[in-house]
C-alpha cells in the first residue's frame, strides 16, 4: 500500500479528482463561497488525515503540478495581449492604480501590524504578501521575515481575492472592468486573477499585468523604505 | 504533435524567463519575466497567438487547479500558523480589502481625471 500512496500518481490524482467534485459542486450550488478550490483543499486534507496518509506522500504528487504554475503564469500574457487595444488606452490608470494598491497593501500590514503589536519578523513576513509568491518569499527573507509566514499570507490573500473579488465589487461599486481587474490582480496575485478570468475577458487581463506591475512596484517601494 | 510543439515552445520560453532573472540585479521571478518576455514577443510580432495555442488555453482554463499545491502549504506550516492564526488573518484580510478597494478606487479616478483632459482638448 505504501508503494502506490507514496507514487507521485497518488497526490496528483487525488488533486485532480478533488479539485473535479470541487467543479461540480460549485455548479450545482452557483454560489461564490462554494469555491472549487477550497472545497479540494478540503478533500484533499480531510483524505490524508481519514486515512493517516502522510503528507510528504502528497507532496510527492503535489510538487509535480506545482512546477506547471510558472508556465501558467508565463501564459497569462496571451490573456493581456487579446486585450491589448484595452491596456493602450487605459495605460496610466492601470500604472498608477497599481502603485497605488502596492503603497496601500505595505502600508496597512505595517499599521496594522503596529497596532496588534505583533512581532517585526511577522511584520516583514507580511509585508510583501500581496504579490506572487516567488517575489513575496524574496522580500520577506531580505527583510528578515519568515518564509513559512509570508507563503501562508500570500496564499490566504489570494484565497479571500479569489473568493471574495464578487462581493467586493459590490460592496465598493466598481462598475469599470479595467479598475475591476486591476484590484484582483493588485490584491490577490494569479490566485485572484483566475476568479477574474470568470467574471471576464478584460478583467482577466488587467488582473494579469497587474501581478507583474504590482510585483515590480512593491520590490521597488520595498527596496527604497525598508 | 501540434500541441506537443506548443508545450515545448511554453516551457522553453519560461526556462528563458528563469536565465533573464537570475541575471537581473534585483529580486523579480521568472514566471513573472516569462508573462513579460511571452507579452514583448506577441507585441513585437515575433511570437503568434497560435504558436501557443490551445495548449496554452488550456493552461489558463484549468488555472485555479494549478493552486493546489500552494493552498496545501497552509496545513504544512500549521505549526508556525497556529500560535498566530487570528492576528494573520485579520492582517491579510484587512489588508486585503484596502488595497483593492484603494487600487479600484485609483483607477477609476485618473479614467476620469484623463476623460476630462482629454474632453476639454476636445472643446
Amino acid at each position: 500500500m505504501r508503494e502506490i500512496l507514496s507514487s507521485p500518481l497518488f497526490g496528483i490524482t487525488l488533486s485532480i479528482v478533488a479539485f473535479k467534485v470541487g467543479l461540480s459542486i460549485n455548479e450545482k450550488v452557483k454560489h461564490p463561497l462554494a469555491n472549487p478550490l477550497i472545497i479540494a483543499l478540503i478533500i484533499i486534507v480531510a483524505t490524508l488525515k481519514l486515512f493517516g496518509i502522510p503528507h510528504e506522500y502528497f507532496e510527492a504528487g503535489s510538487s509535480i503540478i506545482l512546477l506547471f504554475l510558472a508556465p501558467v503564469t508565463a501564459v497569462l500574457a496571451l490573456t493581456v495581449y487579446r486585450q491589448r487595444a484595452v491596456l493602450l488606452s487605459t495605460f496610466f490608470p492601470i500604472v498608477l492604480g497599481t502603485l497605488a494598491g502596492s503603497a496601500a497593501a505595505i502600508g496597512s500590514v505595517v499599521l496594522l501590524s503596529r497596532l496588534m503589536g505583533l512581532h517585526e519578523a511577522v511584520t516583514a513576513s507580511l509585508i510583501p504578501k500581496s504579490v506572487t509568491t516567488p517575489v513575496a518569499i524574496a522580500l520577506a527573507e531580505q527583510m528578515g521575515g519568515i518564509s513559512a509566514l509570508t507563503i501562508a499570507s500570500t496564499i490566504i490573500s489570494g484565497l479571500a481575492g479569489n473568493l471574495f473579488a464578487p462581493l467586493l465589487i459590490t460592496l465598493f461599486a466598481v462598475k469599470d472592468p479595467v479598475a475591476q481587474g486591476v484590484a484582483i490582480g493588485c490584491a490577490s496575485h494569479a490566485l485572484g486573477t483566475s476568479k477574474a478570468m470568470e467574471i471576464g475577458q478584460v478583467q482577466g487581463a488587467m488582473s494579469s499585468i497587474s501581478i507583474s506591475l504590482s510585483a515590480i512596484w512593491t520590490v521597488l517601494l520595498v527596496t527604497l523604505f525598508f | 504533435m501540434k500541441y506537443l510543439g506548443q508545450l515545448a515552445l511554453i516551457f522553453a520560453l519560461c526556462l528563458v524567463g528563469d536565465m533573464i532573472a537570475a541575471l537581473l540585479p534585483f529580486t523579480l521571478p521568472g514566471s513573472v519575466v516569462s508573462m513579460l518576455l511571452v507579452l514583448l514577443l506577441l507585441v513585437s510580432g515575433v511570437l503568434k497567438e497560435e504558436h501557443l495555442g490551445e495548449s496554452a488555453d488550456f493552461l489558463l482554463r484549468n488555472m485555479t487547479f494549478f493552486f493546489i499545491p500552494p493552498g496545501m502549504s497552509i496545513i504544512r506550516y500549521f505549526d508556525v500558523i497556529s500560535s498566530i492564526w487570528w492576528q494573520l488573518l485579520l492582517v491579510n484580510l484587512v489588508s486585503m480589502v484596502i488595497c483593492f478597494a484603494v487600487s479600484a478606487w485609483t483607477v477609476t479616478l485618473v479614467i476620469r481625471i484623463q476623460q476630462r483632459v482629454v474632453g476639454g482638448r476636445r472643446a
